[in-house]
């Protein structure tokens, strides 16, 4: 399943997400963050895009990753967090 | 006596040539090859740049580029969409470890965004940063800024706007609902400004380019020396533009 969300984190800058799921599983396969945000290295956007394969569509698992990830490789958003990512990507979801 | 870093005026180019050259100088930066270095710029044709994370065509109506005649580029910054037409755009590149630059990026913003703003003192006009990365002046946008930190060296730039025709931008941006479009054009018609419209009459971009030498003369307490990119930069600026600014990988990359 193939969905999209266009989320503004509250006091950042507008996240769009392009995510591709398995339905049964829960799970992503494929997922594209997008939007006006500033991420510090720029490069690990992709690396998170990556790490996120295969992660349980739901909140508190899904934070706990994203947190992890941030931590693991020192990202620096600007105008997104972990929350607001995690919101975002929860969203896609009817 | 201050210190001197270097003042490129470059003239108006390409959006490739332009993203390419400040990617250029970048590098240079970073290998102590050249001082830090301050450049403004003008843009021929009028381009848009998208930020590092967007996607180009989410954000820009390509058939309208081509029929306006308007160019576009994904820059290596994040942040949003810019239509850079009559405007001046000025890059700074310094090493990370310089002590007039915050270790805190959204510091180093503040630091970098207040040379602009001393410019624009210069030329009668009161603003002030409004975080994350504009500058306002009466509440209103008048600048946009983007950095990235690579090779630990800091390069941001950003758009001094002198004139703006918001009606033309949103022909070639795409919004996210079609529907709310008119109120968006007319949202941003009154949150956006520029030095014609605050000063009442048209300064030429080598005057405003005078002001902001100042202003990051103060900002900075250095001197800025005029300047040319240096033959490796030319080089390099080359191989980016082809490699990379006007490649569609690139560009279509999101």
């Amino acid at each position: 399943m193939q969905s999209r969300s266009i989320y503004k984190v509250p006091n950042g800058k507008l996240l769009k997400i392009f995510l591709q799921y398995d339905e049964k599983r829960n799970l992503i396969e494929e997922i594209n963050l997008m939007g006006d945000f500033f991420a510090y290295p720029e490069e690990t956007v992709e690396l998170m895009e990556n790490k996120l394969k295969n992660t349980l569509l739901e909140r508190e698992h899904l934070l706990k990753k994203i947190k992890s990830i941030i931590k693991e490789h020192k990202i620096q958003f600007i105008g997104l967090d972990a929350e607001g990512l995690t919101q975002g990507i929860l969203m896609c979801k009817p | 006596m201050k210190e001197q870093w270097r003042l490129l005026q470059t003239g108006f180019s390409t959006a490739s040539t332009n993203m390419a050259v400040d990617r250029a100088i970048l590098v240079a930066n970073s290998e102590g090859k050249v001082p830090p270095t301050v450049r403004f710029y003008g843009w021929t044709p009028p381009a848009i740049s998208i930020g590092y994370f967007q996607s180009l065509t989410d954000e820009v109506d390509l058939d309208a580029c081509k029929k306006l005649g308007v160019d576009y580029v994904r820059r290596i910054t994040g942040g949003g969409a810019v239509f850079h037409d009559k405007e001046l755009t000025y890059s700074i590149v310094i090493p990370e470890s310089h002590p007039e630059i915050p270790k805190n990026i959204m510091n180093s913003y503040g630091r970098i965004c207040g040379a602009v703003m001393k410019g624009l003192k210069h030329l009668g006009i009161e603003s002030e940063y409004a975080p994350i990365n504009d500058i306002v002046t009466g509440g209103r946008k008048i600048s946009g800024n983007a950095q990235t930190r690579k090779l630990e060296t800091v390069l941001q730039h950003g758009t001094v706007l002198m004139d703006v025709d918001v009606d033309k931008m949103f022909s070639l941006l795409k919004v996210p609902n079609e529907k709310i479009k008119d109120k968006l054009i007319a949202d941003v018609k009154q949150r956006v400004t520029s030095i014609r419209h605050i000063l009442g009459k048209d300064v030429r971009f080598e005057e405003v380019a005078k002001a902001m030498k100042k202003g990051f003369e103060e900002e900075f307490h250095v001197e800025l020396i005029e300047g040319k990119l240096s033959k490796g930069e030319l080089a390099l600026a080359k191989k980016f533009e082809k490699e990379c600014f006007s490649a569609k990988d690139w560009n279509h990359r999101r």
